[in-house]
């Protein structure tokens, strides 16, 4: 029997397959007859569409359709809608809402935006037939600078939607922070850029769908994050019941957020597959996948911050420009607003707060979240601040952070920003962190350093965080009369191992052979709902209602415990797997009940067999709040401008940890993944032209193993909230937000005293050898 | 269309190949052999890297009609039936994977590597691992899973 608790390392029961070849990925999926759907991308930046010759195509070798986007039109399916959390502007007006269509019939407004969709015997002849899609085209200017786009005479992106603007927000109290600004000693003031990234799952994004005519319903695989939301909204787009979809996750391939939205290709693939009635594939390739998976980040920023001579924080104030893309993402105008505003000023206290924000349209694809989607965003906005203030008022960095971090003793508060902080030791950490960094031995490293030519770095970077996603949880336990058990859930795992962590939770709980424990995630028929990925949600929620799951199947065990001891359910006891009759010697294990509950003869009445399978939905009060510390030394050649990051330290306060090897492994992804956007990351789009001149993985850099540092990890688990029943708090998205203002202050550190007070991320070599020499000027 | 003959895993195989269809293309559609996996088009990630006549290559940078002929390695047939290969193993006992498309790859590129260094340092390790994206670990237990899978190796 393998017993499992929380808190052990439980190695992975999915590792076997991935192992040996047999994960089970989109494009691994093939249904007998099926056809190969690519779509047809729009080449410009803007334009407006003429008109299509679809004749050559259709005419092409095993063409078996082509719809474009007039075709599209006509059959009159919706738009893609947006799901945004915030829909009102400041002064109560709703936001601008352009409508997004699957393919674009009139006009194009990014390079990558799907005109057509051309299905044939092979995906080699559909690519084929594609080259002979005849698209008039009228090119229109275009702009792809967030906060040129809303600068008076930009190229307007939509009729009807003034200056490109699509929101228009604000949280905090203006009036209040300006007098605290006012009163402080000075004002700290930085401009700063974060850089446009995008999640680039190693798999690239599919789907295949089959249709059944019989009862006009399909069943569609998709690497998705998202199986219910996005099957409901993808039969909105069509018009249909959503039940008429069932919607599965295979095995996905990492998500990141870049496969949390709805896109497109579903609709087109659902379409066709009713359209030919035969099954219908499509996988994107890299170059694609560039084009037209959504991007993150992205936002222009002007932070100030109000301090006091002697490092005593008053007042922060931010004002940012974001974007949204050509359209409203599903998440949308969430992102550069509520998503970014809520964790402003991390750990630390201040009178008052006030985060202002503007985002727009531009000739780019859609912007939805990344990682983190604005917790990144304001972690690196407050981090960078307090460094410069540390540099402007001559106080060590650590130790501005050390006096400014609020106390144990003021837990819970609710932030300026409505943040309600129920738990943590901020100081704690801070110090936990700072002890593994081995700050005696830096001076010596640091000598050394500079004997070689180089310049060593240092930085601290205490953060804030909270979770998301969607608010409800379902997890549905079904057991055999040989004890075995099935675990059905809705959160869906994109490589984070809950198919081993959510097992885990219930053999603990009822004391159950983990290895006979099987385990089904995102399949619209295996729970009537699920939030899928997105906002580290997985132990959260999914976590959760296993939990209440475990709970109420416990609580008839113990009914049906008292039926076979011949006693009251108040007499039962369950402990360590087993039912227990106070004051006696009754005892039968769990597996022992689970053989009854198939057992007419030994159910109590009211009890029908099979009826301890349960189902549960589990309902989140409050959204939790992960925080830690990171650190990271660096090493600079101020010759090449070339970065080493020497060494990478982290204290997390996740709450309750699970697993800690697979929370181990969500930090040092997260690291990675903030690495790459602080040194290497950047989507850049060619202003003139609106191309996407990062379409490839020669062109956009994501880091590779030579490019990480060691990483030492340790956790704080004296505070597991309140808030859910396991006491976790979220683990998947800290690394993208400790890591990026970690490095960057460090390489400001290490360049201290040549005049070089801000780079724009990503530190590539370039920028930091043409900061240094601008500096030296 | 042209037939081609290979020897994969142990297994004599023959298809028929378009002039342009690719090495992995073939193992993947024509042999259903699907552990092997393509991330790029640009030949940048080692999601499809195998062993041709014993060298890791990357199977989309190479045409099936070039692989005529030769003798074939991929992720099936690495394990001894049921039981893991010590690298395997090591890879799963660090938790050197977590979405595991990079897997594959990953696997064949670190046996190349020990096959020629048996004893790797971590820095030989991840200077050998320049081939290979993983977007999902941070690269850090794969690292330690080559590194202790060599160990296992060397016995
Ligand atoms: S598929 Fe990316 S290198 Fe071959
Ligand atoms: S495990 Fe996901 S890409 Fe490496």
């Amino acid at each position: 029997m393998n017993k499992v608790s929380f808190g052990d390392t439980v190695r992975r029961a999915e590792d076997h397959r991935f192992l040996t070849g047999k994960g089970n990925y989109i494009d691994d999926i093939t249904m007998p007859g099926q056809a190969h759907g690519v779509v047809v991308r729009s080449p410009y930046a803007h334009a407006r569409i003429n008109g299509f010759d679809a004749d050559a195509a259709r005419r092409a070798p095993g063409v078996l359709l082509v719809v474009t986007g007039a075709d599209w039109a006509a059959q009159g399916f919706g738009p893609i809608p947006t799901k945004s959390a915030v829909k009102e502007n400041r002064d109560g007006t709703p936001i601008a809402v352009p409508d997004r269509p699957c393919l674009a019939h009139d006009r194009v407004r990014y390079v990558g935006e799907g005109v057509a969709f051309i299905v044939a015997e092979t995906r080699d002849q559909a690519r084929d037939a594609a080259e002979l899609l005849d698209v008039d085209y009228a090119p229109m200017d275009a702009v792809t600078h967030p906060v040129k786009a809303l600068e008076p005479g930009a190229p307007q992106l939509h009729d009807g939607i003034a200056d490109n603007l699509c929101v228009d927000w604000e949280l905090g109290d203006a009036e209040a922070t300006e007098a605290a600004m006012r009163a402080a000693d000075r004002i700290v003031r930085l401009e700063l850029h974060n850089n446009r990234v995008t999640g680039a799952p190693i798999e690239p994004r599919g789907a295949i769908a089959s249709y059944d005519a019989g009862t006009d319903s399909y069943l569609m695989y998709q690497a998705t994050q998202n199986i219910h939301a996005n099957r409901n909204t993808t039969a909105e787009i069509l018009g249909i019941e959503a039940d008429k979809i069932r919607h599965v996750g295979p095995d996905v391939g990492g998500g990141f957020g870049a496969k949390n939205s709805v896109y497109p290709e579903p609709a087109l693939v659902l379409h066709a597959a009713k359209t030919l009635n035969r099954p219908v594939k499509w996988v994107n390739d890299r170059a694609e996948s560039f084009l037209s998976d959504t991007h993150g980040r992205s936002q222009y920023s002007t932070v100030e911050l109000g301090v006091d001579d002697d490092g005593t924080f008053r007042a922060l104030r931010t004002t940012t420009v974001g974007e949204l893309g050509a359209y409203c993402g599903t998440v949308g105008a969430f992102t550069p607003t509520g998503g970014s505003a809520r964790t402003q000023g991390g750990p630390y206290g201040f009178e008052a707060m006030y985060y202002s924000a503007r985002a727009g349209f531009t000739n780019t694809a859609p912007l939805d979240p990344y990682r983190g989607a604005g917790r990144p965003e304001g972690s690196f906005q407050i981090e960078r601040i307090v460094e410069k203030a540390a540099r402007e008022l001559g106080i060590d960095p650590v130790e501005l952070r050390r006096k400014n971090l609020i106390p144990k003793e003021r837990l819970p508060l609710k932030t300026a920003m409505g943040l309600d902080v129920d738990c943590g030791d901020f100081p704690t950490v801070f110090e936990q962190a700072l002890a593994m960094t081995d700050r005696v031995g830096f001076q010596a490293r640091k000598a050394a350093s500079e004997a070689a030519g180089k310049r060593l770095g240092f930085a601290i970077a205490p953060y804030l965080e909270c979770t998301g996603g969607m608010p409800k949880e379902h997890a549905v336990v079904t057991f055999t009369a040989d004890g075995s058990a099935h675990l059905a859930v809705g959160s869906q795992s994109t490589g984070m191992g809950h198919e081993t962590a959510l097992p885990q939770i219930l053999a603990a709980t009822l004391g159950l052979d983990m290895a006979r424990i099987g385990f089904t995630q995102a399949d619209t028929d295996a729970t009537p709902l699920g939030g899928g990925h997105g906002g580290s949600r997985g132990m959260e929620m999914g976590g959760n209602a296993v939990l209440q799951t475990a709970g109420e199947i416990i609580e008839k065990g113990r009914a049906i415990a008292a039926h076979l001891f011949e006693t009251d359910v108040d007499k039962i006891d369950f402990e360590d797997g087993s039912f227990f009759e106070k004051d006696t010697n009754h005892i039968a294990s769990m597996t022992e009940i689970i053989a009854a509950s198939f057992d007419p003869e030994r159910l109590p009445d009211g009890m029908e067999p099979g009826s301890l399978n349960t189902g549960s939905t589990f309902e989140r009060g409050i959204i939790s709040i992960p925080n830690g510390c990171h650190a990271a030394e660096v090493e600079v050649d101020p010759d090449t401008g070339a970065i080493a990051v020497t060494g990478f330290w982290v204290v997390d306060d996740f709450g309750t940890i699970i697993n800690p090897m697979l929370a181990d492994g969500q930090v040092m992804g997260g690291v990675g993944q903030g690495l790459g956007q602080a040194l290497m990351e950047n989507a850049v789009y060619d202003e003139a032209s609106g191309q996407l001149v990062t379409g490839s993985l020669i062109d956009y850099a994501l880091p590779r193993a030579d490019d990480m540092p060691p990483m030492t990890l340790e956790y704080y688990e004296g505070a597991p909230t309140k808030k859910n029943p396991l006491g976790v708090k979220g683990a998947g998205e800290a690394g993208c937000c400790g890591a990026p203002p970690a490095i960057v202050n460090a390489v400001l550190d290490a360049l201290d005293g040549l005049g070089v007070t801000h780079i724009e991320m990503p530190l590539t070599p370039e920028a930091v050898w043409r900061a240094i020499d601008a500096a030296g000027s | 269309m042209p037939s081609i003959s290979m020897t994969v895993n142990g297994q004599a195989v023959t298809g028929e190949v378009e002039g342009r269809t690719l090495l992995v293309e073939f193992l993947r559609d024509t042999l259903g052999l699907t552990g092997t996996h393509v991330g790029c088009d640009t030949s940048q990630c080692g999601a499809c890297v195998i062993h041709l006549d014993g060298v890791s290559v990357k199977s989309c940078a190479v045409l099936a009609l070039n692989a005529d002929g030769a003798e074939v390695l991929t992720i099936e047939g690495v394990a001894d039936g049921d039981d893991l290969h010590p690298m395997q193993e090591a890879f799963r006992e660090h938790h050197g994977l977590q979405c595991g498309f990079c897997t594959p790859g990953m696997v064949l590129t670190a046996l190349a590597l020990v096959a020629d260094n048996p004893d790797p340092t971590d820095a030989e390790v991840r200077h050998g691992l320049e081939g290979n994206l993983c977007r999902c670990t941070g690269y850090q237990n794969i690292v330690h899973a080559i590194l202790d899978g060599a160990k296992r190796m060397r016995g």
